[in-house]
């Protein structure tokens, strides 16, 4: 039977799953066992690649060739502050591709961050392969609820890239109430709110849970801030800590850094459960004097809650606003769940239970439920279970850019997709020609801080004073959130209208040059014959497929042969 | 798609079925189909080709020549426009891991040189009765669209219009279950999705006026209907906000472009006859094998003279609009007739007024519902409606016939699927 699976792509770590023939979700296993999956992508000197507990391993030796967090990375622009952050402790080099986005370099080469994650998937997906024992082409990934569409576009373009078609990207917590829900029908109406803390989002999500009907009320969060931040915390300090004692920066010394990195990520797991931990890096580095660094430092639970207590903070406001969008209070909320490993901590669960007035629910496995309940939704799409439906809503403001730089919301942020909404706008000048209507998505009034998806242009309106021509704005976005705007003035009935596929960065010309690179390497690796006769054809057949005429690349803009400028790359202040 | 085109549905059964096409079709750029009756050359030719993971790849082809193969038979062969290369990835992908897993297990089949070339070779026709239902069903699914359009929330959802938050609530998660577009996210059609997503629009449009008892009086008011009584204690505001979307922060923009003062009102729906309080129950009952068929058991009562109150008089004595109360007792009694009869007469008096315009379509419709012409009562209702948006009884007939539609349109849905999933 076909299979369609459920891909959980988390910052840190990664997983998967499948509905079995009962329909019930189960997790897949690699071959050792392992149900979850590192989300780390290392390349040897020689070019080979290493994904997963591999790569991970190879951390501390291969340091600056070893990458983790692209999830940080994928569809954001270099300059963004938590990108710029995350660069300055990474051991591997981030640099800015030539439209701005964070690439990273490795071995000179440098490489999108779809590509990293494509690589992830392609590991996930053998694991499912493996497993399954069939091939497997079909997959649902889930992302923050609060990822922007260059985001989402940008994971499903890794997507293409690993040779899977992703028929659905879903919202994480949206996916863990799914997974949690769905076992529990027929208990009338419940409002629950989903706290997800991963390794580098923060997602809130307020649902209603009724009769196999999960919607979304309102949604909210933070796509940079997760546990790394918290690793990053203590990490900082030690550093700064050695830099007192000995003048050694250790930002410099990446395998010192990844080893260290390490162990500050093991002991804040260590102090969800223990009140102290004990850091002991012998050998760390040398000093000036050429003397070996022996670090050994013991943290307190109390030491890693100073040191991130703004980051408590942060988690306060997204709930505050997502409630309010939700037109609820705190007290309405019946059942908080926690997603997510950073859930763990108790000061991250005493922030919840501060907010929502209740102890959160911990009966799901936090780092699983995400890839369950992404089975579950590839369940609902194939058909193979109906008594249940998924709402969800558009997680930032749509609107159009209006005089100079403000921002006229068309579509609210929270509608229930699939949506459309009308607004009505006025010319400004007398005898004006035509209106240029430039779509924004983002939360600011200012529309310099949001993202622009694209425009429209609406000519020959009809003479008159301004005011008179009245331009009809409508915005309709589907579930795949592929919006399609249209203008027509109302009086002449002139109209114009666009598509706009999302762009996660990377132009579909570059997306076949990777492809195409890989389909090379894995017919030198790998490549069936399927059958034993004419082994010349392939050849002929990537001619003919990859041909210029090729219209998958119908955009040549983006120069293919430099894809990063050599410099600069961020500096490690 | 274009007129003249064909289209043609094709699903491999297994990895090797699909190796062998790929190998011997599509890495060529080309493809052959067996034809008793070849279309012309030039003739255009989409193909939905399934793999047997489920992933749909929509080619699409020009017929290029006519061939007559003494192995393979009579046929066409098309040339295919190029691939995309992220699809011819995903099938080699896809084919190396089943070769990978075939050769490990060591239970591959070599195929036979004679096999592979007569492994699955498509004839034009096969699996038309699919293409067929999905034709069918995004006939169905239009037409439905069309109508709910002309209906108001209530009508929409189904529901009566003193209904609480939970029945909106209840009636929404089953149109949902049914209408939302995940529901037909396994149809490769992009038609059909499209539709599907139209339809649950204007669900989701209706439970957003309807959602909390706020929003449903004002709907009420525009109808021209009162809130239901005592109201029970209204829940908090619900999330989504009331149409249209207000501005956020009230400003005034300059150039190039200011917001327009929102979109003026819809003209209020001329009120409609006040109705005894008993009458405003759920819409949507009945039409044939419903439940509660007021109308249904009226007409059938309408041959015990015990029961019915006799109207006043005959239709020469009605002779104002005032007196169209009277023609309605007629049809809740099933004269309709009579009834028919009696508003030609008046419109005759008044042929402006749009009630009794619309009376006299509502007749029609539901005498041609009783000679079970569906088509012709569904046009008559449309109609009325159109004349008059305000008519309720066309609008709650219509809403039952759109019931039955959709039970009708679920057999459609189990042949599609009943053919996808043997």
């Amino acid at each position: 039977m076909a299979r369609t699976i459920g891909i959980d792509l988390g910052t840190t770590n990664s997983c998967v799953a499948v509905l079995d023939d009962k329909g019930q979700p189960r997790i897949l296993a690699s071959a050792d066992g392992e149900r979850t999956m590192p989300s780390w992508v290392s390349w040897s000197a020689a070019g080979q690649i290493a994904v997963g507990a591999r790569a991970r391993r190879q951390g501390v030796t291969n340091a600056a060739a070893t990458v983790y967090g692209a999830k940080r990375l994928i569809g954001r622009k270099v300059n963004a502050d938590d990108v710029s952050w995350f660069a300055r402790l990474a051991p591997f080099r981030i640099v800015a591709a030539p439209n701005g986005d964070a690439w990273v370099r490795v071995h000179g080469q440098p490489i999108s961050p779809q590509e990293i994650a494509a690589h992830i998937l392609r590991a996930v997906r053998k694991i499912a392969e493996d497993s399954l024992g069939e091939p497997v082409t079909r997959a649902v990934v889930t992302v923050p609820a609060y990822f922007d569409d260059a985001q989402r576009q940008a994971t499903r373009d890794a997507g293409q890239i690993a040779g899977l078609d992703v028929i659905r990207i879903l919202n994480e917590p949206t996916a863990a109430a799914l997974a949690y829900g769905a076992h529990r029908v027929s208990e009338g109406r419940r409002r629950i709110a989903v706290f997800d803390l991963g390794g580098g989002t923060f997602d809130i999500s307020i649902m209603s849970v009724e009769n196999g009907i999960f919607e979304v009320l309102a949604t909210g969060g933070d796509s940079a801030l997760g546990g790394e931040d918290w690793d990053r915390r203590v990490l900082e300090r030690l550093v700064d800590e050695v830099f007192d004692q000995t003048r050694v920066d250790l930002t410099t010394i990446p395998m010192a850094m990844s080893r260290l990195r390490e162990a500050c990520e093991a002991a804040k797991k260590a102090l969800s459960v223990d009140r102290e931990a004990v850091i002991s890096l012998p050998f760390l580095a040398d000093d000036a004097h050429g003397a070996a660094i022996n670090f050994e430092r013991t943290i307190t639970r109390e030491l890693l809650e100073t040191l991130t207590k703004d980051l408590l903070d942060r988690l306060e406001s997204p709930c505050r606003r997502a409630l309010a969008d939700a037109g609820l209070t705190p007290d309405d909320v019946e059942e908080v769940l926690l997603v997510g490993g950073m859930t763990r901590s108790p000061a991250v669960q005493d922030v919840v239970e501060r907010m929502f007035h209740r102890k959160p629910s911990k009966g799901a496995n936090p780092d699983e439920v995400v890839a369950l309940g992404a089975a579950q939704y590839a369940g609902i799409l194939t058909g193979e279970s109906d008594d249940a439906a998924l709402l969800d809503v558009t997680p930032h403001d749509l609107g159009i850019r209006v005089g100079d730089s403000q921002f006229a919301v068309v579509l609210p942020r929270n509608s229930m997709l699939p949506c459309r909404a009308r607004r009505l706008f006025a010319t400004t000048a007398d005898n004006q020609k035509f209106v240029s209507i430039e779509l924004y998505q983002g939360d600011s009034s200012d529309v310099a801080k949001n993202r622009k998806l694209g425009q429209v242009t609406l000519d020959d309106l009809p003479p008159g004073p301004a005011g008179s021509a009245r331009v009809e704005l409508v915005i309709t976005v589907n579930v795949e959130s592929i919006l399609s705007v249209t203008a027509r003035e109302i009086r002449s009935g002139r109209e114009a209208s666009v598509t706009i596929r999302p762009s996660g960065g990377l132009s579909q010309r570059e997306i076949v040059e990777i492809i195409t690179r890989r389909r090379h390497e894995h017919a030198a690796l790998s490549m069936p014959d399927p059958a034993p006769t004419g082994g010349g054809v392939r050849v002929t057949t990537r001619e003919h497929l990859v041909g210029p005429s090729d219209p998958a690349a119908p955009d040549a803009q983006t120069a293919p042969d430099a894809p990063v400028s050599p410099e600069p790359d961020p500096e490690p202040s | 798609m274009a007129e003249g085109a064909l289209s043609i549905k094709l699903r491999c059964a297994s990895w090797q079925q699909l190796a062998t096409i790929y190998k011997r079709d599509l890495s060529h750029g080309t493809m052959f189909l067996k034809a008793a009756t070849p279309p012309a050359i030039g003739t255009n030719v989409r193909i939905d080709l399934a793999l047997p993971s489920a992933t749909v790849i929509a080619l699409s082809g020009v017929v290029q020549t006519h061939v007559n193969d003494p192995q393979r038979g009579a046929g066409v062969e098309l040339k295919l426009a190029p691939i995309p290369t992220g699809t011819v990835w995903l099938i080699e992908s896809a084919l190396a891991a089943e070769h990978k897993r075939a050769t490990t297990q060591a239970i591959a089949v070599p195929l036979s040189g004679a096999h592979a070339m007569t492994g699955l070779i498509p004839t034009i026709g096969e699996n038309a009765e699919l293409t067929a239902a999905e034709d069918d069903l995004i006939k169905a699914l239009t037409s439905e669209a069309e109508s709910l359009k002309k209906l108001n929330p209530f009508l929409v959802l189904g529901v009566g219009y003193e209904a609480s938050d939970s029945d909106v609530r209840a009636a929404f998660g089953e149109l949902t279950k049914r209408y939302h577009p995940d529901r037909f996210a396994r149809y490769e059609s992009p038609d059909l999705r499209q539709i599907a997503a139209e339809i649950f629009i204007l669900i989701r449009d209706a439970y957003r006026r309807l959602g909390d008892a706020t929003a449903r009086a004002q709907v009420l008011h525009t109808l021209g209907k009162h809130a239901p009584a005592p109201r029970a204690v209204a829940g908090p505001p619900r999330a989504t906000p009331a149409v249209p979307p207000p501005p956020r922060t009230q400003r005034m923009p300059v150039i190039p472009l200011v917001p327009a003062p929102p979109a003026p009102p819809p003209p209020p729906a001329s009120a409609p006859p006040a109705r005894p309080a008993s009458e405003r129950r759920p819409a949507g009952r009945t039409g044939e094998g419903g439940t509660d068929s007021r109308a249904g058991s009226v007409r059938r009562l309408a041959s015990e003279p015990g029961v019915i109150r006799p109207p006043a008089s005959q239709a020469g004595a009605i002779g104002d609009p005032g007196d169209v109360s009277a023609i309605e007792a007629l049809i809740d009694h099933g004269r309709l007739d009579e009834a028919l009869a009696a508003y030609k007469a008046i419109t005759k008096k008044h042929p402006q007024d749009r009630n009794l315009r619309a009376g006299v379509e509502l007749c029609e419709g539901l005498l041609a519902l009783a000679a079970r012409d569906r088509l012709e009562a569904a046009q008559r209702f449309e109609t009325a409606l159109e004349i008059d948006p305000s008519n309720e009884r066309a609008a709650r007939e219509l809403a039952d016939m759109r019931r039955q539609a959709t039970n009708e349109r679920k057999g459609l849905l189990s042949r599609l699927m009943g053919k996808k999933e043997p």
